[in-house]
């Protein structure tokens, strides 16, 4: 019997039956070590962290500091807590002869300073806090759902691709799969909403869940086109297909290919916004009109699981939208220097390029998350339905004609990339792709530029709140 | 209300502590899924008795009561009482006072900055309940420099009991006019960048244009006051139209509703009242302007008729004997029309005193307004009339 899920795996497994366990047992544990690391190593330190940043990019945005350690430092409350025979002024007095240390005091002193604290701070807390569960809900339910939440967006990673070598697994069908496990968000905050036995909580569930099942058809739509355009559904097929030799292997990527697929990404995006819940589709929270929305009840280390799995959500959408268009692991700036590492190496440098085009998405997501305000649930609605559904049908119609005219002129390529070679996918020469930005780019400014000429003119009041007009 | 089955909808308690209410208000709401069929608003959980307190309390002991009428504005509170007080004095020529002009200047500079941090707590706590925390909190920096003044001053930031009967508690702290016009400029381009960051948003245009939308009758009969009844297109501000203290001596427009949200927007909506607001800061910045320029200089005599800050003798010796009648003193307050009703029976004691506030005669409209909104659009609402709990309740 061999298991395996990859190369990695396979060298973890030698590495442990060479000191001596069984073959069976080394096996399966490289295989848990391959599946758990992304998860435990990426994904939960990630969302940590992420709080962090969310609460400094805020913070800079309001004009303000942000999360801060004041007078009392973490210094003082490590040495509360060890020294909690001696008198108060002792036990002050040791923490400031260990703040006086060389290098150890100036390292507390920045941690102090950046409010890093503020992270432990509030993982202890989350984990100290009593685990609650209002009376008359239903517990079972109640409790179920918070493991849900993690599940749907944990599982997702087990086919997302870190680096050619490193992956759970990399099923031929690895994009309807994520399709799949995704929509389990909806199910969870449906029981969350509907087992706490609170009217506001009921109402956050049920707005998640037609917010979500909407936003899935974009979504869907928005897969399968990229999975057209790749002629494949595996996830590694769908990043080999955007390998592009050279120093300018970002000319690769599907975003650069045609502006139907810039458009595609723009309605992917949108929609993946709404289905981790984010703002402006944070409906199902919205704290000033549903006080928290499902998780209302909710508290502690249970309040502390949707939230990792909002974060892991957010990290998911942010590596699928930098796999479907943005080259996956790849480097912008030339892949052959990378292909040519070690296994391990290679490994370890693409994990650490497809986290940072993530980590770039989630940022981007929190920008959003403090601008703008939230939307109305039937304005949500009518988005998906009216304007980024049709715009995918248009995004699928015209790239199954771009691909059809192009195949004509240039005929299809197979890609080769490391160990993949990808299906046979169109590249487009330089002609078709100019003329594809000529043509759909002309398009769409028209039609911005008659939308703006057939809004009416500003109100000269209007024109002077925005400063363009003096009184 | 047409119910046809009693088990298809839900009643929802919003409040006492609902975010949204921005108080201690409760609204007992009957929705039919995302939908309220009926809304009654459920009020009286901030009230003080602050009216019948009133009448065992000395006329000038009132004034820190008229702070806690409505703690957003509280220059304009004290403004309404020491004006409604000093009407009644001036009914008899024993009792009348000559209050010093520049005190007059003061209290005019003063109510509008007030109006100005009151608007930005208004206007702020709207984008919030948008869903938008950012702007909410450029709003309420801007509130703070404005405090920062007043602090200054009279050594309060929230309940300032600055005004009183015959004048001013003390005269500007040295320097003052300078710090105002800097904040002044400081505001207006903050202003600008508040609007581009979310009036103008379209997200933000969207969720309050058409919502909620008072007819000018019904604004009118249901007795909404300030800027909510000017944004349903009604011109009148008690300022230039029965202007009280100095106000007939400033230059200023008196904005109103005109559908600023455009093609789906309509006159009354909740756009119009945030965008009259908005206007009214700026105007508010006009008349903070001519009231620096026009001020006579402090002469540093406290009852100077010109340049000084209060007659307290003169109040002192009126308030203990002040003619008896009664007065009814309106001032345009940042949430409306405040009026103070105060009976005299000629002993240093007010007979009886009747506060008329906007936020409270708001509350009458509720229930006609909101049946077919949405819970999202009743939130809009709430924040578009402003309201303030305290002076609901008093």
């Amino acid at each position: 019997m061999t298991i395996s899920v990859g190369p990695v795996s396979d060298s973890i497994a030698s590495w442990f039956s060479l000191r001596g366990l069984p073959l069976a047992l080394s096996e399966i544990l490289a295989v848990l070590v391959v599946c758990v690391l992304p998860v435990v190593g990426i994904v939960f330190p990630i969302a940590g962290v992420a709080q962090y940043f969310e609460r400094k990019i805020a913070a800079s945005m309001q004009r303000r500091k942000g999360p801060m350690v004041g007078a009392v430092g973490i210094v003082d409350l490590v040495a509360d807590m060890l020294l909690f025979w001696l008198p108060r002024w002792k036990r002050r007095a040791a923490a400031r002869r260990v703040e006086r240390l060389p290098v150890l005091g100036a390292l507390l002193r920045q941690v102090r300073q950046w409010g890093l604290g503020s992270m432990a701070a509030d993982g202890v807390k989350m984990f100290l806090k009593e685990d609650m569960v209002p009376g008359g809900a239903d517990r079972f339910l109640f409790r179920g759902s918070t493991y849900l939440a993690l599940t749907g967006a944990f599982l997702a990673f087990a086919v997302f691709p870190f680096s050619q070598w490193y992956h759970m697994g990399d099923p031929p069908v690895a994009a309807l799969y994520l399709g799949a496990v995704t929509g389990l968000v909806a199910v969870s905050i449906l029981e969350a909403g509907w087992s706490s036995n609170n009217k506001w909580s009921y109402f956050g569930g049920i707005r998640a869940v037609a917010m979500i099942v909407s936003y899935e058809t974009p979504i869907a739509l928005a897969i399968a086109i990229v999975c057209m355009w790749s002629g494949t559904m595996s996830l590694q097929g769908i990043i080999a297909a955007q390998y592009h030799p050279g120093w300018f292997s970002f000319a690769g990527w599907n975003l650069f290919q045609s502006p139907l697929l810039t458009l595609l990404a723009g309605v992917y995006y949108i929609a993946a916004l709404a289905e981790c819940n984010r703002a402006p589709f944070d409906l199902s929270e919205g704290e000033s009109e549903l006080v928290g929305g499902f998780h209302t009840e909710y508290s502690g280390l249970r309040w502390g699981l949707f939230f990792i799995a909002e974060y892991g959500d957010m990290l998911l959408v942010g590596g699928i939208f930098a796999t479907l268009f943005l080259g996956g692991f790849q480097s912008p700036i030339g892949e052959q220097w990378i292909v040519s590492l070690p296994p391990f190496a290679e490994a370890v440098v693409h994990t650490l390029i497809a986290v940072a085009k993530a980590l770039a998405s989630v940022g981007f997501m929190m920008w959003i998350r403090w601008t703008l305000p939230r939307f109305r649930i039937d304005q949500v609605m009518k988005l998906a339905w009216t304007k980024l559904v049709p715009l995918a049908l248009f995004c699928l119609f015209g790239l199954a004609l771009t691909q059809l005219v192009a195949a004509q002129r240039v005929g299809v390529v197979q890609v080769v990339y490391g160990r993949y070679l990808s299906a046979p996918v169109v590249r487009l020469d330089l002609f078709s792709w100019f003329s594809s930005w000529v043509l759909v780019g002309g398009a769409i400014g028209i039609v911005v530029w008659m939308a703006k000429r057939a809004a009416p003119a500003q109100a000269p009041e209007m024109r002077r709140l925005l400063g363009k007009e003096s009184a | 209300m047409n119910v046809e089955r009693e088990g298809d909808y839900i009643t929802l308690s919003m409040g006492p502590h609902h975010p949204a209410t921005h108080g201690v208000l409760r609204l007992e709401v009957t929705t039919d899924g995302e939908v309220i069929r009926a809304c009654k608003p459920d009020i009286g959980y901030l009230h003080r008795s602050i009216e019948k307190i009133g009448e065992f309390l000395e006329w000038y002991q009132f004034v820190p009561y008229t702070d806690r009428v409505d703690y957003v504005c509280s220059m304009n509170s004290n403004h309404a009482w020491v004006c409604a007080v000093e009407t009644l004095l001036a009914c008899s020529e024993e009792t009348k006072l000559a209050i010093p002009e520049r005190a007059e200047y003061i209290r005019i500079l003063f109510a509008e900055l007030n109006r100005i941090s009151s608007h930005m707590v208004g206007l702020g706590s709207m984008t919030m309940d948008m869903g938008a925390f950012t702007p909410f909190l450029h709003a309420l920096s801007q509130r703070e420099f404005i405090n920062d003044i007043f602090e200054k001053t009279c050594g309060a930031r929230l309940t300032y009991n600055y005004m009183c009967v015959g004048g001013l508690v003390r005269d500007l702290h040295p320097g003052a006019e300078e710090e105002i016009r800097a904040m002044l400029k400081g505001l207006e381009r903050a202003m600008i960048d508040f609007n581009r960051l979310i009036s103008s948003n379209n997200i933000f245009k969207a969720r309050l244009a058409g919502v909620a939308a008072v007819s000018a009758e019904d604004a009118v009969s249901y007795g909404l006051v300030g800027p909510n009844l000017r944004g349903s297109g009604i011109d009148f501000d008690l300022r230039r139209d029965k202007p009280y203290g100095l106000y007939g001596r400033f230059q200023f427009e008196v904005p109103v509703g005109k559908a600023y949200a455009g093609s789906e927007g309509r006159l009354g909506d909740c756009y119009d009242r945030y965008v009259v607001r908005l206007l009214e800061v700026l105007e508010s910045i006009r008349i903070c302007r001519q009231a620096l320029d026009q001020m006579p200089p402090a002469s540093g005599v406290e009852d100077d008729p010109v340049g000084g800050w209060c007659v307290a003798k003169a109040a002192q010796k009126a308030l203990r004997k002040p003619p008896v009648g009664e007065v009814y003193f309106r001032c345009e307050n940042p949430r409306g029309e405040t009026g103070y009703h105060i009976v005299s029976d000629g002993t240093k004691f007010p007979y009886r005193i009747k506060i008329r506030t906007g936020s409270f005669t708001a509350m009458s409209i509720f229930e006609k307004l909101v049946p077919g909104l949405m819970i999202a659009d009743l939130v809009a609402l709430i924040g578009s009339f402003d309201i303030v709990l305290p002076e609901v309740d008093r």
